[in-house]
């Protein structure tokens, strides 16, 4: 099983042990953005169409 | 009352009342029943005079306009 | 990102000429300030419709509600603050391109906020709302079930509507007297600037002085038992909320600090912008955790405040003072140290405002039709003066302006506090925006309205001098005491039953229902001092339900609600420990919203001048005509609209009548009290309740049929009916007590932008302004769009997108509202000056 941790979008917190967040580019009908959310980097991105191997 | 679209006649309560921006004018807007046209209404004569689209100006000018230089408006 | 300057280019004269501001703007403006203006997802609906593609946001309320259900146990303030910290530590945050300022109130730009909390009614519209929801449709759908199920009936309005009194909440809830929720924890919020926004305190401070009360106050909770400490223990769990949201902030703004960082580190290859996003990093690492230095900071830190405020309770209104507040950091970084070139802080300004313009939040459909285009009334205050009484305009007051013609939003809008000090060249600034077709600012007369603070609320000079509008007209200080932390939201009256039930014993024809009070049946009236008497009893029964309802609200609103963010920035509540929504300690500020007022005094007018006097008409007649909707009484009709005197044109006949059911209604406005036990003053306006109130008010014997729209403004003349100019128009309005006859009275004008052209014009309008001032009216407000432009705009809306009007007390974009109320714009009198 891959997580998320092994993803090119994860970045893991330097001032906080063991979290981490996912960083995603987007891009819509009316502007381009980054955004983030906090994940797990032992979560299962098995799942997820945005997992992309670091 | 005919509408000037369908023809269709009826009392002029019978063509739903939208509304009047001008209240010192006696024309009003009123939907037809029938065919749903927008109809601008004389409600001295109880005629419908012609259906409203989008940009007609039916009540004319703003009042206050007609001082003013031709090119305000 | 500056954008070429293009001053000599023929087509700029051109487009002036036609007074094609909008395309000016978009060439003159910086090619950033283009990107994120463009970017911006609108989210004013358009004919009660939000537009395609926004989506309302499900991971607020589902973060929210699965912290709240786990809570259970805890008091409702700390209940609300873990679930709230809960949401800003997990909620998705994004940095749009090119941007500079971080927040926003919803997980992606295209949402739209939803507060669950707040009332049953909502959350079924909002299930029932076609195309708002994220895709898959299915499944949002399901989890927005789940989360009303959990809601349903434990919302702030459900736990009302169980104690109010069932005839009042059945008459408030019939839509036909009273706007708005009978709740105010989750409506407007004033801000104490005085206290977060100077420069001299963050969060760390503020969370060091509760820390500092908690430990006094457990010292006392173990020392002698009396009856003193008893409340010291609710105090301490509600300075620990405070303190738990406070910190939940800061670890919100560290977010974007951290995503910033990530940006430039491991994604930005263009130098510049890599530049940028460590600032923004520095700057979120900074705010509002500590003081601010600079103007992107002070900038950072409201902005925050203002997001915060809404994740916590939505929040109808922006009340802002910016140039006052973030203007020494501007004159600091521009003029003194030179940290920030003009354009750069352009950029800034600029971009402050349009992260204002993206907000917005899921309403029903009464909010949206009653805000065409628009999500809130955002007003926000500028000018005016200091405590001390000299003039407060500043660099930052003038960088406002000139940005808002830039950037051309219809949200947020300014007011103007004019006063005899402010400079001609501030004064030049404001008309400009005024003949760029803004619509904005409106202009508020200073010492009239400072004079008004003291008169009603007692607020003291120096407090009162803080003005900013609470909403979109209504002053309140910033101070400790002079804060009101809410705005009394359904205290929003349709003045216009007043007299439509004075004049059918009390029933309305339109619900179908007896409403007011048994005041006679009018047929049988044969003075015009008996209809006057059945006015005043439906006015005082009218009033008296709407702020018994909202009164109730307020005073349940700690228990039903709880505010822990707002009571963390909010001086007395981190002093006292009560929650901000108490109102102990505050001296009330409260407000009717007078909407639809004017028809008031034009029926009755007509009544005493056709009935009564000239004896043209009898009663019998007149209310037959009435109950027919006109119907077959065209003639009649006309005649009660063109042989009766009509508000507006210096006639006493009708003008005293203003002033009389004004002056009654302030003697009711002493009588009602609020929860601080202050008086209740109306101010006449409309937002866009004419047009809302068109199907819900009957027909009347100033000539308006049921359908009508209402008139535009709190005190403005019926469209056309002010024929004797605009001098007669402000005579009229300055028979009016400014000071003592209600809280605020807005006045609406059209002016031809024809006229106003060149330097001509601005010396016409500023004698205009001279007369404007020395009759000491409150307000005013201009559109200056011509015929031409708006009827272009019904027939070409797609190239007329940016064209913006002054609806009433807000600006919208004018294709953006419905063809009823843009009819109703363009018909109002042009005067010409
Ligand atoms: S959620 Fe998906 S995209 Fe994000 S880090 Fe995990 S696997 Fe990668």
């Amino acid at each position: 099983m891959s997580t998320c941790s092994e993803c090119k979008s994860f970045f893991s917190r330097e001032d906080e042990q063991g979290k981490g967040d996912c960083v995603l580019r987007v891009v819509d009908p009316r502007q381009a953005y980054y955004k983030t959310r906090p994940v797990n980097p032992d979560g299962d991105a098995s799942g997820c169409e945005s997992f992309q191997k670091k | 009352m005919k509408c000037t679209e369908c023809s269709y006649e009826a009392p002029v309560p019978s063509f739903r009342y939208l509304y009047n921006v001008r209240i010192d004018a006696s024309l009003t807007l009123r939907q037809c029943p029938q065919c749903q046209v927008r109809l601008v209404v004389d409600e001295l004569a109880g005629e419908a005079t012609q259906r409203l689209d989008d940009g007609d100006a039916p009540w004319g000018k703003s009042a206050g306009i007609e001082g003013l230089a031709e090119d305000a408006i | 990102m500056s954008a070429e300057p293009a001053k000599n280019d023929v087509s700029f004269q051109e487009h002036e000429e036609k007074q094609e501001w909008w395309w000016i703007a978009e060439k003159r403006r910086s090619k950033r300030l283009d990107y994120l203006r463009k970017a911006v997802w609108k989210k004013g609906a358009l004919g009660g419709n939000y537009a395609p593609g926004i989506k309302v946001d499900l991971d607020g309320p589902k973060l929210f509600t699965d912290m709240w259900r786990f809570w259970k146990f805890d008091p409702v303030m700390m209940r609300r603050a873990k679930s709230l910290a809960h949401v800003l530590d997990n909620i998705p945050i994004f940095i749009t391109d090119h941007s500079q300022i971080m927040g926003y109130w919803g997980s992606a730009p295209h949402t739209i906020s939803w507060r669950v909390d707040g009332a049953s009614m909502v959350n079924e519209e909002l299930y029932n709302e076609p195309g708002v929801m994220p895709e898959p449709e299915e499944e949002s759908l399901r989890k927005v079930a789940e989360i009303n199920d959990y809601w349903a009936g434990q919302t702030a309005v459900d736990k009302l509507a169980r104690i109010l009194d069932p005839e009042d909440a059945v008459k408030f809830l019939s839509g036909a007297i009273g706007w708005g929720a009978p709740t105010s924890a989750y409506g407007y919020s004033g801000k104490n600037y005085e206290y977060f926004l100077k420069g001299e305190r963050g969060f760390e401070d503020i969370i060091a002085d509760i820390e500092k009360n908690i430990e006094e106050a457990e010292e006392k909770c173990v020392g002698t038992p009396g009856p003193d400490i008893l409340p010291i223990y609710d105090r301490i769990q509600n300075w620990d909320a405070m303190i738990t949201v406070l910190e939940a902030a800061i670890r919100f703004a560290k977010r974007y600090a951290r995503l910033a960082r990530t940006l430039a580190e491991n994604f930005e290859t263009d130098e510049k912008r890599r530049e940028e996003l460590l600032r923004v990093a520095e700057t979120c690492e900074r705010v509002p955790a500590k003081a601010p230095r600079n103007l992107q900071e002070s900038f950072q830190l409201d902005h925050f405040v203002q997001i915060l405020s809404r994740f916590e309770a939505s929040e109808g209104a922006w009340p802002a003072r910016p140039d006052y507040y973030h203007g020494p950091f501007y004159e600091k970084d521009v003029l003194v140290d030179k940290t920030l070139t003009e354009e750069e802080a352009t950029d800034l300004v600029g971009e402050f405002m349009i992260r204002v313009y993206e907000v917005g939040g899921f309403g029903p459909r009464w909010a949206r039709e009653g805000m065409q285009g628009i999500t809130g009334t955002w007003v926000w205050t500028i000018g005016g003066v200091k405590p001390d009484g000299s003039d407060a305009c500043n660099a930052l007051t003038t960088a406002f302006l000139r940005t808002s013609r830039l950037i051309r939003v219809s949200n947020p809008t300014f007011a103007f506090r004019w006063h005899p000090k402010v400079k001609d060249e501030v004064m030049r600034e404001c008309f400009e925006c005024i003949r760029h077709g803004l619509g904005y600012p409106s202009f508020r007369n200073d010492p009239i309205l400072v004079a008004n603070c003291m008169n009603w609320h007692g607020h003291p000079i120096e407090e009162a001098r803080t003005w900013v509008h609470q909403a979109c007209m209504s002053p309140c200080p910033t101070t400790k005491h002079g804060v009101q932390p809410f705005r009394m939201a359904s205290a929003t009256a349709n003045c216009s039953k007043m007299v439509e039930y004075a004049l059918h014993n009390g029933y309305d024809h339109v619900v179908g229902m007896q409403m007011g009070p048994l005041t006679g049946d009018a047929r049988t009236f044969t003075d015009f001092e008996q209809l006057f008497e059945a006015w005043t009893r439906q006015m005082q029964w009218l009033l008296s339900l709407l702020v018994r309802t909202v009164n109730l609200g307020r005073y349940k609103d700690p228990e039903f609600y709880g505010r822990p963010f707002l009571s963390g920035i909010t001086e007395r509540a981190v002093e006292s420990g009560l929650d901000a929504v108490s109102p102990v300690g505050e001296r009330g500020n409260c407000w009717i919203t007078a909407f639809t007022w004017v028809e008031n005094v034009d029926s009755l007018a007509a009544v005493k001048k056709l009935v009564f006097d000239d004896k043209k008409y009898t009663m019998e007649q007149l209310i037959n005509a009435l109950e027919s909707n006109w119907d077959g009484c065209e003639q009649m009709r006309l005649d009660f609209v063109n042989k009766a005197p009509k508000w507006g044109n210096d006639d006493d006949y009708v003008d005293d009548i203003m002033l009389r059911c004004l002056r009654t209604m302030a003697i009711h406005s002493r009588v009602m009290r609020c929860t601080s036990n202050n008086t209740w003053p109306a101010a006449p306006q409309n937002v866009s309740g004419n047009i809302h109130y068109s199907s819900v008010v009957g027909a009347l014997p100033n000539g308006r049929r049921l359908g009508d729209a209402l008139y535009d403004g709190g005190i403005s003349p019926g469209p056309g009916l002010d024929k004797k100019g605009p001098t007669a128009v402000l005579k009229s309005c300055g028979k009016i007590d400014h000071v003592s006859d209600g809280r605020a009275f807005l006045l609406n004008q059209r002016l031809s932008p024809t006229q106003m052209a060149g330097e001509k014009g601005y010396q016409l309008w500023r004698a205009y302004m001279r007369t404007w001032a020395d009759l000491g009216l409150d307000h005013i407000q201009f559109n200056m769009v011509s015929d031409k432009t708006l009827r272009a705009a019904q027939r070409d809306p797609e190239k007329y997108q940016e064209v913006i009007v002054r609806v009433a007390g807000y600006s919208a974009h004018f294709v953006d509202i419905s063809r009823k109320t843009q009819d109703n714009i363009i018909q109002r009198t042009v005067h010409g000056l």
